[in-house]
């Protein structure tokens, strides 16, 4: 199946699923815990921006999960052009990585909560840990990888260590990041929103946790659709500019 | 007294790589060659061999990407230790970069070599033009074929302004009308400019299609064992006697040897 005729066919059956949700819960099945009327759902989300300061959450969690990413790839950029691969940390980074690949994520979380309580930058902090571990940890596997004759052109053509480092192997390796930032956002925003959730302070993460306390199903429900849609829109734009950026790639 | 130092001259060298509980292998066996000048402008020169025979290998060690075990390169008369784009080398994959355009891969080599930002505009598209790329300044390897990207190869070495090309095997996943194209632009190219290209080659016609001198390798391990001078060869008349018999000469020094070659 083509990709075009997969979304009109996925948004086909979102129709339907939303068509057949207003029926049957908004005119036949009485009030339940399992699904909120769609009138109800319309309604809190006046409950959301008001009670639950929805816009202030919402600000917090993109801003913790974008900006850590932007830092820990600038961040990484910098370094590995200007030290010519800076191998320590990203060998560093690697281990790290490979440890936590056996712990689940939410425990350093937890113990960051204990570290630095009542904090609005724990978040931050967080998500820019995962992402900084993750990035350069990827810039290690696939500076690894990258094609040997573009390193020994270059090496004959007379390039030193850091100019190799800095155009031949980073930009080599730009589309395979990108594609794993493409996958990281997804992982970053399930720890932030469990951290959050645990923190209990700021976040979309905390909106769960207080409707979750308020047996608030509506909420619940409408923060749930919220979410699915910034994380859509995340997953966009970074498409957006994978493919205006790397379009000479060819993964 | 001829006190003309040769282009390239290569003494004893030999290369072994580690196997399996200590051993050794042999790849190259007391290689000793040398390309002289030719005058003001550039020569051919191919290196032929059956596949596996460590063209590669020699090609790298030329480069100085690969240390050798033993034996020594001269570049015009001087020892050649460490790459400084004098020897470049263009590998057998296409190794123009992707991420950069046309005239972003020349002026790679261009700013190897320090130039201002004034002459390397104007260096730029006389590469270009040189190697017949001009009107894709702005255009990606990966938007035209495998020719395409070889261009690009080439005129970003002939950037860094060298003495020796090393063209590895490039041509041979190329359709016949690409490789004419490209003989025809290597031959318009040694006239032009002063360099020595080197061809490593498993291709019997290519090899005499395109070189002044061709040196003949054998494998296991591999050894450069003759030199043939094709100067005289005339290449618009493929079929003729004299190109026949020289064929036949090389078929037959490498029959000797009990190794066959491409003969495609």
């Amino acid at each position: 199946m083509n990709k075009k005729k997969y979304l009109k066919n996925s948004q086909k059956a979102l129709a339907w699923i939303l068509f057949i949700w207003i029926i049957l819960f908004e005119f036949i099945l009485p009030s339940n815990n399992f699904l909120p009327k769609p009138s109800i759902v319309l309604l809190s989300f006046g409950a959301l921006v008001n009670e639950y300061h929805l816009f202030r959450n919402i600000s917090i969690t993109i801003s913790e999960i974008y900006l850590s990413l932007a830092a820990s790839y600038f961040l990484a950029k910098i370094f590995y052009r200007y030290t010519g691969g800076f191998d320590l940390f990203l060998s560093a980074s690697e281990s790290i990585y490979r440890f936590f690949k056996f712990l689940p994520i939410i425990i350093p979380g937890i113990f960051l909560i204990l570290w630095i309580p009542n904090s609005n930058y724990t978040g931050f902090i967080f998500a820019f840990i995962i992402s900084t571990v993750a990035v350069s940890s990827k810039i290690n596997e696939e500076s690894l990888k990258v094609k040997r004759e573009y390193i020994d052109s270059a090496i004959s053509l007379g390039a030193g260590k850091n100019i190799i480092a800095k155009d031949i192997i980073w930009n080599s390796i730009q589309p395979h990041l990108f594609s794993y930032i493409f996958e990281l956002h997804y992982f970053i925003w399930l720890s932030l929103l469990l951290f959050e959730f645990i923190n209990g302070g700021f976040g979309i993460g905390a909106i769960y946790k207080f409707a979750l306390q308020y047996k608030d199903i509506s909420s619940l429900f409408s923060i749930s659709v919220i979410t699915g849609l910034i994380i859509y829109l995340g997953f966009i734009v970074i498409k957006y500019l994978r493919n205006k950026f790397f379009h000479w790639s060819n993964i | 007294m001829n006190d003309v130092k040769p282009v390239l001259e290569v003494k004893n060298l030999t290369k072994y790589f580690h196997g399996l509980a200590g051993s050794k292998i042999c790849v190259l066996d007391d290689i000793n060659f040398k390309i002289n000048p030719s005058g003001d402008h550039g020569s051919v020169n191919s290196i032929l061999s059956p596949t596996g025979a460590g063209k590669t290998v020699l090609l790298k060690i030329l480069s100085a990407i690969e240390k050798s075990t033993s034996g020594e390169i001269f570049l015009d008369g001087e020892n050649y230790l460490q790459p400084n784009g004098k020897i470049v080398f263009i590998p057998e994959n296409p190794s123009s970069y992707p991420w950069m355009s046309v005239k972003e891969n020349v002026e790679f080599g261009l700013k190897l070599k320090r130039h201002n930002p004034v002459d390397l505009k104007k260096k730029s598209e006389e590469i270009i033009s040189l190697v017949g790329l001009d009107g894709y300044e702005n255009h990606h390897p990966h938007e035209k074929s495998s020719g395409f990207r070889f261009r690009i190869a080439l005129a970003r070495s002939l950037a860094v302004e060298p003495r020796i090309i090393l063209i590895d095997n490039s041509f041979k996943a190329l359709n016949k009308e690409t490789k004419k194209e490209l003989y025809q632009l290597i031959n318009n190219l040694k006239n032009q400019v002063n360099v020595v290209f080197v061809f490593a080659t498993s291709n019997i016609n290519e090899a005499i299609l395109l070189s002044d001198n061709i040196f003949l390798m054998k494998k296991n391990p591999g050894k450069i064992f003759h030199q043939v001078d094709i100067r005289e060869f005339d290449r618009n008349n493929l079929a003729s006697e004299k190109n026949s018999v020289l064929k036949l000469e090389i078929e037959n020094a490498f029959n000797h040897h009990e190794e066959s070659l491409d003969l495609s």
